[in-house]
């Protein structure tokens, strides 16, 4: 028998929050979303480009699922599990049905039909958009069906209510999560909350690198405090840094893929030094580097891949616009009104923070931290296409060795689907470690966000329902477990105001200083390039960083709406994070995907075809990273390369591995 | 990344007026702080550096500012606030704009018709429960696989697009002279719903599935506080953010109005 | 919740609505019948059929003069005057106090046009509420108190009246005059602004331009009608302060009276009238009292 007072909490309203409130209300579950922000503010608004599915056209240009499927799986440099991406690709074009009947206004042809455009990592037009603000009118859409629900009384909301830590009961094979603990961000009560499985949805953690183009509450906190509470983190190392954005003085702000793909040209100066106004500059005298070097996807290479490029062609070899770190994104030779049309939003942004109009003088712009491929880890059950051997390439106009019936992939409604190591707790969305690999292509993540929330908000229904909750429902534990958590929590929170007034205000200890001293270190250390030396300096500095924090000093002792409280309490969060990041950065001796060692040039699948996992040690707060195999036996790794051509004479190096 | 163009170095200072407050209740105060200037400088990055150093400029230790952000490009809405008397979003205001001289002040306000929390951060729930009263969703027959959704044409894709990115920020709430504030949550819903949520019937009202509820939409706007409490003094679509033509859609739901209520009228409700 | 509430709820669209209507029809209508007969006091000086005056000015006022008495003899005035009249500009002014109150003026922080128009038309409803009420008072119900010279309304001596009433005295200004004269230009204008930016609002309120290039359009028009409205207004007002003289209007007025009610009629009237204080302090009351002479004598060189 279920209970009627099973519950379920969902920690975080962006796409991937509210996709899973929809399908968890929709079954009849009450949920209970909580967020930092009103959901309609959620980080998934920045999102600009737009979200990838096979459609008709595409298709009957030789196109098919299975080959969206393929390139993921390429772009990732197969990292991740196959399965679940398998079956996000198949249930795209439904996703993209629903939203369409949900009202998102898709930009349209002249027919009347959703309009595609170009994205990277493909060479089919397989991207659907809403002008340059894709995820906003996503998230509206999404956003809208909650507050529906919401006025049904279906869904609760608990907007400005920050998460603090999941609370757990049972140990070993017993340990499952039954609740959470929240603290209200304007009264500053903190509180228990149960349920009978918890959704993380947190999205990224951005702000561990200083300026990012994530939004402010990215902070990667909530999973962090997950992750010391006993949950893995997977694949911390896979941090995307965008080739195009625009650096400003309290984030960086992202000139979306779009552009590009739109036929937006990246180029510099040939002549080094050139002072001359970009538009002076004649034709034959612009080094269109990405054309040149990967003449088959031209602008349109990955994000990993473009943004090496422009690191080398700025930092190492001295071409940057006036000598900087800087090049320029060109879109002056299409038409005003047809960028307007198709990119308005992102031209907007430049033309407000920069203060120049990009329809007429080239931007310039700069790679920025902007996603993370890691975070908590989760399982999944398989689904019904198992190839005796793992399938090649996949060129365009093959029969897919595989259909699009649901269950092929992953198998649906399994309750574990993207289940993270602790039982009734999911992570879902950019908290998720599953789907993207080494690199995540573009248009790809409010796929895997809106797809989690759907397809496995019906596995934590089945769980609820089905599993321990059924039997032992939250409602009937003891409270002692609750307050216990709930009491640490007050603990810590009393202990961090109790700061207030030590140290004379000592820089060292101010929790704004940390952050930024972390921030710039990440940025250095563990971005485009990696070595195996940086990477131990940078573990070092965060050590010393955690010494420091262990003294950390605020200014404000209100029991009202600290919100410096919140943000010093995340830099503790943080830092442990980045520990995580730093580490399994260094003990992947290879690269792939975003990470790029220098010291390790190549992949190396025998040792690292694997995906990094790491467990927190809450009695010395050290981290130990283990390796896990991948799931691979539906693609066959092969070389990722792009087609890149070594235009100049050092290319006697082989086009194996990740590309250089 | 993308430090490059920060290398400049801090040049010259602007002094920050800000009307404080503790939480409700509490009585409003003004505190000053010179805030060393950054290149691409905005009000936020000059905020999180105040809540770094919250020293006023006499030199008197204070709390780090409490405000409302999160996207930090003008997509997000949050962090509207009173900026030298007018209403607009922070992360966009640039300071190179509003303050180019050394020792030039910008002052910093919340919001006045919307309750204060703290400091520059207001409540504005009843926005958002005036996109539940005029039912602001597309009623869908839930989220299974039932085939595509209705065709558009561009023009209309147009209409509904530039309508659908209203991020509820309040810009044109806090302009209005006909939106007054209300701190009582229960009075609501006789209250002025302001434009934004006007806009927001119309963009329901013009999806064909969206439309099935515009019967409820008008009658939930033909009530005190509705469309007719409009003043039409277009102080609102004069600071949206987003361009949005919120006076087309005050009139264009007018005329639903001026229809519903005569059909209404001979019908009887 | 009270009944007056309730009911207010219940029919607040239609109350808003027939508030809006109100001000177009009847009240806006009235109001361009009234300020076109009142400046033909003007522009009647072209009126070819008007034969008892002799000069120009003189044609206006007996244009004037003529319209009052087609106005005066309509069947049930007082009837179509409370329907058509009292009752709607009562209904639309206290509704417009009451929606008025529910607003608050910014236009300090926001200077935009749209903003200072939304103000002066509470401003311009305020004023020219308390002005139709003046108006009415003095020259409808006979609160001669309140005039600088006391004036006593007959619509048979409308033109001579007014011209009295404006300046205070008959004939010439006083102090007084020239407070009230200024009282009625403002009182005028902003009616005429009111009824205009209305006309402009109320487009909108009922969704009949909806496109800004539709709104702007029709602010166009409303603008151009409001011009033309305003011209009249104060062309009327010129025209009684200027223009026409007391006591020839008072010589034409007498005749008209003689010629379609008959000489009988007149001295009645006379006798009735003869207490009229500004008559009395007229400087040629002397003259105007004597029968009427005839056309002016040439003067011969
Ligand atoms: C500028 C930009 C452009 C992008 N463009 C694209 C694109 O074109 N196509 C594409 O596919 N992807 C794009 N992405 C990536 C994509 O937007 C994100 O990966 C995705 O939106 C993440 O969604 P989410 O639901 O996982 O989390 P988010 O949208 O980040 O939401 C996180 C939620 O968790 C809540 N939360 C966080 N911490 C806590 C806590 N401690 N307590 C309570 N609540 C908490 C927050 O309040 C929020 O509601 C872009 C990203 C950026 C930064
Ligand atoms: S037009 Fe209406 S909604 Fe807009 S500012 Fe004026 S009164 Fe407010
Ligand atoms: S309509 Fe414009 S000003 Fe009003 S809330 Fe929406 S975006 Fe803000
Ligand atoms: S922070 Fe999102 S609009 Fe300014």
């Amino acid at each position: 028998m279920t209970s009627t007072n099973q519950r379920v909490i969902i920690v975080g309203g962006g796409l991937a929050g509210l996709a899973a409130a929809i399908r968890v209300a929709e079954a009849g579950l009450p949920v209970d979303l909580f967020s930092m922000v009103p959901v309609k503010r959620s980080h998934s608004v920045c999102a600009q480009g737009g979200i990838n599915a096979c459609n008709e056209v595409a298709r009957q240009q030789g196109y098919s699922e299975y080959q969206h499927f393929d390139e993921t799986i390429y772009g990732g440099d197969f990292l991740a599990d196959q399965g679940p991406v398998l079956e996000m690709a198949n249930w795209a074009p439904k996703i993209i049905d629903l939203l369409d009947r949900m009202g998102v206004p898709f930009n349209r042809t002249a027919e009347g039909r959703r309009d595609l455009r170009l994205f990277g990592g493909s060479l089919f037009k397989r991207t659907h958009f809403s002008g340059a603000t894709t995820g906003q009118q996503l998230l509206y859409a999404l956003d809208e069906q909650v507050r529906r629900f919401e006025a049904e009384g279906k869904v609760s909301k608990y907007e400005f209510w920050e998460f603090l830590r999941p609370i757990l009961v049972g140990q070993g094979d017993q340990r499952r999560c039954v609740g959470i603990v929240a603290q209200d961000m304007r009264t500053m009560q903190i509180r228990p909350f149960r349920a009978d499985a918890v959704v993380m949805a947190t999205g990224g953690c951005g702000l561990i690198f200083g300026k990012s183009t994530n939004s402010v509450i990215c902070t990667g906190g909530a999973a962090s405090r997950c992750y010391q509470a006993g949950a893995w983190y997977g694949n911390a190392e896979m941090i995307q840094v965008h080739p195009t954005a625009i650096p400003g003085a309290d984030k960086c702000r992202l000139m979306s893929e779009s552009a590009r793909g739109e036929g937006g040209r990246v180029w510099v100066p040939r002549k080094k030094g050139d002072t001359r106004r970009p538009k002076d500059i004649p034709e034959n005298e612009r080094w269109y580097f990405l054309e040149e070097r990967y003449p088959a996807y031209g602008n349109l290479v990955p994000r990993d891949i473009a943004t090496r490029e422009i690191f080398d062609v700025c930092v190492n070899e001295g071409m940057g616009i006036d000598g900087q770190n800087m090049v320029y994104l060109d879109l002056t030779h299409k038409d005003p009104d047809y960028l307007t049309e198709k990119l308005g939003g992102i031209m907007e942004i430049y033309e407000k923070f920069v203060g120049v109009d990009p329809r007429y003088e080239p931007m310039k712009i700069f790679p920025s931290v902007h996603y993370s491929m890691g975070g908590l880890w989760t399982t999944f059950t398989p689904g019904a296409y198992q190839p005796a051997e793992p399938a090649g390439k996949h060129e365009p106009g093959m029969i897919p060795p595989v259909g699009t019936e649901v269950g092929q992939g992953m198998a649906y409604g399994a309750p574990n689907n993207m289940m993270t190591n602790i039982a009734g707790l999911y992570a879902f969305g950019e908290v998720n470690f599953a789907y993207h690999g080494a690199t995540r292509l573009g248009a790809n993540a409010l796929l895997s966000c809106i797809f989690d929330g759907l397809f496995n908000g019906v596995s934590v229904v089945n769980y609820v329902r089905e599993g321990v909750p059924s039997t032992q429902p939250a409602e009937s534990l003891e409270a002692a477990c609750f307050d216990e958590a709930s009491s640490a929590e007050q603990a810590k929170y009393d202990g961090l105001l109790a700061t207030v007034g030590t140290n004379e205000r000592d820089e060292k200890f101010n929790p704004y200083v940390i952050a930024r001293e972390m921030g710039e270190e990440m940025t250095a250390a563990s971005t485009v390039v990696k070595t195996g030396p940086r990477l131990e300096q940078c573990l070092a500095k965060l050590a010393e960083l955690r010494e420091r924090y262990a003294r950390v000093q605020l200014s404000d002792s209100a029991g009202w709406t600290n919100q410096s409280l919140s943000f010093a309490r995340a830099v503790g969060d943080m830092l442990i994070l980045a520990e995580v990041i730093a580490k399994a950065g260094l003990l992947r001796e290879e690269s792939r995907g975003s990470h790029k060692r220098l010291d390790f040039p190549d992949r190396d699948d025998e040792r690292f075809g694997k995906a990094s996992v790491a467990e927190f040690d809450p009695a010395t707060g050290e981290h130990r990273i283990f390796w896990r195999d991948v799931q691979t036996n539906l693609v066959k790794p092969r070389p990722r390369t792009y087609g890149k051509v070594e235009s100049d004479q050092k290319g006697k190096q082989e086009p194996v591995g990740s590309a250089g | 990344m993308g430090n490059g163009a920060n290398s400049g170095g801090r040049t010259r200072n602007v002094v920050f007026r800000i009307k404080r407050c503790d939480g409700p209740g509490k009585p409003s105060r003004w505190e000053a702080f010179r805030v060393p200037v950054e290149p691409n400088a905005n009000v936020i990055s000059c905020l999180n550096w105040i809540a770094a150093h919250p020293v006023t400029m006499d030199g008197r230790p204070t709390t780090p500012v409490v405000w409302d952000s999160n996207c930090l490009e003008e997509v997000c809405g949050a962090c509207t606030m009173v900026i030298n008397g007018r209403v607009r979003q922070s992360c966009s205001c640039l300071i190179d704009e509003y303050a180019p001289n050394d020792g030039d002040t910008i002052t910093l306000e919340p919001m006045s018709k919307f309750p204060v929390v703290r400091d520059l951060w207001v409540d504005r729930q009843r926005l958002f429960e005036g996109l539940k009263k005029v039912k602001a969703w597309a009623p869908i027959d839930g989220t299974y696989s039932l085939g595509d959704g209705p065709r558009e044409s561009p023009a209309q894709q147009h209409v509904r697009y530039a309508l659908s990115t209203c991020m509820s920020c309040g810009c044109c709430l806090e302009a209005c002279p006909q939106y007054l504030k209300e701190e009582d949550a229960s009075k609501w819903d006789t209250a002025f719903v302001g434009a934004a949520i006007i806009s927001q019937a119309r963009l329901f009202n013009e999806h064909p599935t969206g439309a099935i509820l515009k019967d409820d939409r008008l009658d939930a706007l033909l009530g005190v506080g509705g469309i007719n409490d409009c003043g039409n003094a277009q102080n609102c679509v004069r600071v949206c953010p987003k361009d949005i033509p919120l006076t087309e859609s005050i009139a264009a739901i007018g005329r639903a109005a001026t229809i519903h209520g005569f059909k209404r009228f001979f019908r009887g409700a | 919740m009270t009944d007056g509430q309730g009911f207010l709820q219940r029919h607040y669209h239609l109350l808003r609505r027939l508030h809006s209507l109100a001000g177009v029809v009847p009240i806006g209508a009235f109001m361009i019948i009234h300020l076109t007969t009142n400046s033909s006091v003007v522009w009647g000086a072209l009126n070819g059929r008007a034969h008892i005056a002799e000069s120009a000015a003189g044609r206006g006022i007996e244009t004037f003069q003529h319209e009052v008495h087609f106005i005066n003899n309509l069947p049930l005035l007082l009837l179509t005057e409370i329907g058509v009249l009292w009752l709607p500009i009562a209904f639309h002014a206290i509704l417009g106090v009451a929606f008025a109150l529910t607003g608050s003026n910014n236009v300090s922080r926001y200077g935009y046009q749209g903003n200072k128009r939304y103000a002066l038309q509470r401003l311009t409803g305020y004023i020219g509420f308390l002005f139709i009420v003046y108006h009415v008072a003095t020259l409808r119900w006979g609160w001669s108190f309140l005039t600088p010279a006391g004036t006593t309304w007959s619509h048979y001596y409308a033109a001579s009246t007014l011209a009295a009433a404006l300046k205070g005295a008959a004939g010439q200004w006083s102090v007084a005059g020239v407070i009230v004269s200024i009282g009625y230009f403002i009182g005028v204008s902003a009616l005429v602004f009111h009824f205009a930016n209305g006309l402009w609002t109320a487009a909108i309120t009922w969704g009949l331009t909806i496109s800004q290039a539709a709104q702007r359009r029709w602010g166009y028009v409303c603008s151009c009608v409001g011009a033309v409205l305003m011209l009249a207004g104060w062309s009327a007002l010129a025209g009684f302060l200027f223009v026409a003289d007391y006591d020839e209007a008072v010589q034409i007025e007498e005749r008209m009276v003689e010629q379609m009610y008959g000489h009988e009629y007149l001295l009645e009237l006379k006798e009735k009238f003869a207490d009229r204080p500004e008559i009395g302090r007229s400087a040629v009351r002397q003259a105007a009292t004597r029968p009427y002479p005839g056309p002016a004598p040439l003067i011969e060189e």
